[in-house]
């Protein structure tokens, strides 16, 4: 179960990174860096994943010996990455339009002022 | 816990950091009010210094390790659940050099961004990635290195990105912006596997837990670890987005980028390395890392003798550097790491004294353009000494401070070649080769715009104001400090943290309590104390007697021939018979001219790289990846 | 979006006044209850942000541009953050590391009011965001209203701030 989550994961990251390699469109490569971003997100979640555990929250009573967790740390770092995610993306977009009104276009062969 | 009143120094680390921020939050409040703005960044960078400073002597003279939990939540039953600030003395080595070059920079920047339109978020960027920075280096958090690592990117590129007028800024930060994304995801995957490996994310309790536990995840995590914070201090394959960086960002940035920003790279480099895997006994690791900083060596400081453009340039000397550093780090002798702990703060001093002098350069005339400067000496005689003063440090003049470090570097490469691994022997001429292009790389940029015949449209360029002259006149002062004294800096600053680069026990036992980490370290090699023995060490003294000797000798030779100089040639009426009556002509030469048989015959190097070089952001993330797969493959063969 | 779109349409705007209310509390009420249940500081915040959206849905740049004031909003976002910042200085105040909790037990496990200075932070965080993510979509929205084909009547200011501002 939790082996397709990983195969899943990577392929994600792995898509994501073929996206910003051969994509000459800087929006693609944008959404090419989310990708990755979601399939991280996707293998974290994974790591703190436990079979039948409950959700990290301790409400009262309801505690019965031999019940566990599911691990709260990577959900934690999960949120943590969505959000940083969120902003690389909000400020990428913003340059790609700030790009777009300077070169007139959005394909990275012609985006290539610093060379050499 | 009881109400225990700790000595009073264990809250400085975190209060050094969390000024940072909230200064950068009171510049946002500030508004409109320019100077209430200064004010409030100058306060903050100097209060988080003097913090840091008074550190001093608990960490690095006594040799405390500082441990802070947040919230006051201590290891239970052996599990640190806490999140933790830990300082020794490496951290705060990397923590001093940094608010140094921040203080300096913020200072610099009062006048220097006068130039620009959109002052208003300025310094919350800057104080943002110094926070950011310096939360890095005094974490002791995996994950919470990360968190700053994304804070301070997007500081980063926020800030390249920050010169509206500058055509390139916002090409340059979104490349930066990708790229660098690809070591983010690197150390994040890395921090990841760790977790799921150790069920920690504390920095000691890994480093307890980890070494000599090789399976395939964690060496997938290392290699991962090592790529994320080897782009971060833009090591071979990544080095073109330092360079469009460095160029567009202004020049008070460009200083943090180069003297600050890489060096948590190689302070990450140093931490995943040498404490949490302890994996540098191991030969191949070694020798990746003295691959990779040779590589960045030699490749950069060719690419700069490629270079029309000063800041550009510099950055490319700036990687250069970094290759250095990353060198003597993977020689894992006490020697080298000295050597290369002692580079990193001579870089940080040389490079932010060198984009400031580029950075005045710029305000003065309002290019960097290479071809269009010329004879600056002249008219800006206080900027032509200190950068001056800045490139015979990077080029390893004595007795400036890059002699001594790079000294050690050649020494500890020497001494490995001597040990039986010849093949070390290689790496002390790639360094010294390397060393002797530098110069003459800076021989170029100084005959190209300080000296040589002067550009007739930089009419009344003078020198910039004295708000932006005296923080550049301290890093020079600095720079001249530390090559002059080099057995107290050995003693009490590079010492010390060369030393707790070797003690990862006593960061452990800081951390989780005395005796941890016997009892959980696996293998415990590589635990021998450090023998800091520095072979034929010079005299700055007596070289300094020699330089000023030499200097008076061509300053009473220019005297002397004060007279008959050709420098009244053209204004003389008694000449202008044979002349002809025609004007001299403005002829520039170029610093490309300069060595052009050298280039010439190496065009076929040197044009390769320079077509290699696209700028093509699909590319630069290609080099990357695959720089980032090589690595996870070789650590999988070889570990 | 097309080129002659209606704002001021009716259904729109009844729909965008409906659901501000509800936006709003139920932002409020996940950042009042971070502490007991799953959600917190920032995803309260984000959907309370969503408001700015709604308004803008409901009543275009002008219904914007005098609602809310984007200089003042991203000022308020710094006090965001100090204010998170001096909550976990308490710690350090009352003799304790940073963050320490020190109004910890204080109301019963599962109130509203059972996690001292925790607390406190969340709703600084929750503040923080509020007002962080509204400047952001202000911003994004200033920067459509300055492509062709939109109507633009000025009011809202360009702002001097880069976008990198936001992104922490």
């Amino acid at each position: 179960m939790m082996l397709a989550n990983y195969i899943g994961a990577i392929a994600l990251i792995v898509i994501g990174f073929y996206a910003m390699i051969s994509k000459r469109d800087i929006i693609k490569i944008v959404v090419g860096m989310g990708i990755v971003d979601y399939g991280l997100n996707l293998m974290i979640v994974s790591i703190g994943f436990n079979e039948g555990g409950t959700a990290p929250i301790f409400t009262f009573g309801e505690l019965v010996s031999g019940m566990y967790f599911v691990d709260p740390v990577p959900q934690a770092l999960t949120l943590t990455s969505i959000v940083i995610g969120a902003c690389v993306t909000a400020m990428a977009l913003a340059l790609c339009v700030r790009i777009y009104k300077e070169y007139g276009t959005l394909d990275t062969h012609e985006i290539r002022r610093l060379h050499g | 816990m009881s109400y225990n009143v700790y000595n009073v120094y264990m809250h400085f680390p975190v209060l050094a950091i969390m000024t940072l921020f909230v200064g950068a939050f009171c510049v946002t409040l500030a508004g409109k009010h320019e100077k209430v703005r200064n004010v409030i960044a100058g306060c903050a960078v100097l209060i988080s210094f003097t913090l840091l400073a008074l550190l001093v002597k608990p960490v690095m003279i006594d040799g405390n390790i500082i441990t802070y939990w947040m919230g006051n939540w201590e290891p239970v039953e052996g599990y640190a659940i806490g999140i933790a600030i830990e300082v020794d003395a490496l951290s705060l080595f990397f923590g001093l050099l940094i608010t140094i070059a921040v203080a300096c920079s913020c200072f610099y920047s009062y006048q220097y961004m006068k130039q620009d339109d959109a002052r208003g978020s300025y310094f919350t960027l800057y104080l943002m990635l110094s926070g950011g920075v310096l939360g890095i280096v005094l974490s002791g958090d995996l994950f919470n290195i990360y968190v700053m690592l994304e804070v301070m990117t997007f500081a980063a590129v926020g800030l390249t990105a920050f010169r509206t007028w500058n055509p390139n800024a916002r090409e340059a930060a979104f490349k930066y912006l990708v790229v660098g994304s690809i070591g983010s995801t690197c150390a994040l995957l890395g921090t990841a596997l760790v977790y799921a490996q150790c069920h920690t994310l504390n920095l000691a309790q890994i480093s307890a837990i980890l070494p000599g536990n090789l399976n395939p995840t964690t060496i997938l995590a290392f290699a991962l670890l090592f790529a994320g914070f080897g782009c971060k201090s833009f090591m071979f394959p990544f080095h073109p987005i330092a360079a469009d960086a460095h160029g567009a960002a202004p020049s008070s940035v460009s200083v943090l980028i180069s003297g600050v920003f890489t060096k948590t790279g190689v302070y990450g480099i140093i931490r995943v390395c040498y404490f949490l895997f302890r994996s540098m006994g191991l030969t191949s690791v070694q020798t990746m890392l003295v691959f990779i900083g040779c590589l960045s060596m030699f490749v950069c400081v060719t690419m700069a003798l490629n270079q029309h453009d000063f800041k550009r340039l510099l950055a490319f000397h700036s990687i250069s550097q970094i290759g250095y550093i990353l060198t003597s780090l993977g020689l894992c002798t006490a020697l080298g790491i000295a050597g290369g702990l002692y580079h990193a703060i001579n870089h940080t001093l040389f490079k932010g004294l060198l984009f400031l002098t580029a950075g005045s350069v710029l305000y003065a005339t309002g290019t960097t353009y290479l071809e269009k400067l010329g004879g600056l000496a002249r008219k800006m005689p206080q900027t032509t000494a200190l950068f001056l003063i800045g490139a015979f440090s990077i080029s390893g003049i004595p007795p400036f401070n890059g002699f001594y470090s790079k000294w050690i570097i050649y020494q500890a490469t020497f001494e490995k070649a001597a040990g039986g691994s010849i093949g070390y022997a290689l790496v002390t001429v790639v360094c010294v080769v390397t060393s002797v292009l530098t110069l003459a790389s800076f021989i170029k940029v100084g005959h190209s715009v300080f000296f040589g015949q002067a550009n007739p449209e930089l009419g009344n360029v003078k020198d910039p104001p004295l708000g932006m002259r005296v923080p550049m006149w301290i890093l020079a002062t600095l720079c001249v400090l530390t090559g002059l004294f080099p057995d107290l800096m050995l003693r009490y600053i590079i010492g010390p943290a060369t030393a707790a680069v070797l003690n990862s026990v006593g960061y452990i036992d800081a951390a989780m309590g005395a005796g941890y980490a016997e009892a959980h370290l696996a293998d415990p090699s590589l635990l021998a104390a450090p023998q800091l023995i520095s072979i034929g060490a010079w005299q700055p003294a007596s070289w300094l007697v020699l330089f000023v000797i030499v200097l008076l000798a061509v300053f009473l030779c220019s005297l002397l021939s004060r007279g008959n100089s050709a420098r009244g040639l053209e204004s003389d009426a008694k000449h202008a018979v044979f002349f002809g009556g025609e004007r001299a002509e403005y002829s520039h030469i170029s610093g490309g001219d300069l060595f052009w048989g050298f280039k010439h015959n190496l065009r076929g190097y040197l044009g390769f790289m320079s077509r290699v070089h696209t700028g093509v952001t699909n590319d630069y993330v290609l080099w990357g990846v695959t720089a980032t797969a090589v690595i996870i493959a070789y650590c999988f063969v070889t570990m | 979006m097309k080129k002659n779109w209606k704002r001021d349409d009716l259904i729109v705007r009844s729909l965008a006044d409906s659901y501000l209310p509800i936006a709003l509390i139920l932002g409020f009420y996940v950042i009042l209850h971070g502490n007991i249940s799953p959600g917190g500081g920032f995803q309260g915040g984000v959907l309370a942000a969503s408001g700015v959206l709604l308004l803008y849905l409901g009543y275009g740049f002008r219904g914007i541009a005098t609602a809310l004031n984007m200089e003042r909003m991203h000022r308020l976002e710094a006090i965001g953050a100090i204010a998170y910042v001096l909550f976990a200085m308490l710690g350090i105040f009352a003799g304790y590391n940073f963050c320490r909790n020190i109004l910890w037990n204080s109301g019963e496990i599962g109130d509203l009011w059972s996690a001292g200075t925790i607390s406190l932070m969340n709703y600084a965080v929750g503040f923080k965001v509020l007002t962080g993510v509204g400047f952001l979509l202000l911003l994004i929205i200033n920067l459509l209203s300055t492509e062709p084909g939109h109507e633009h009547d000025g009011t809202i200011p360009t702002t001097e701030l880069e976008e990198g501002g936001d992104a922490e």
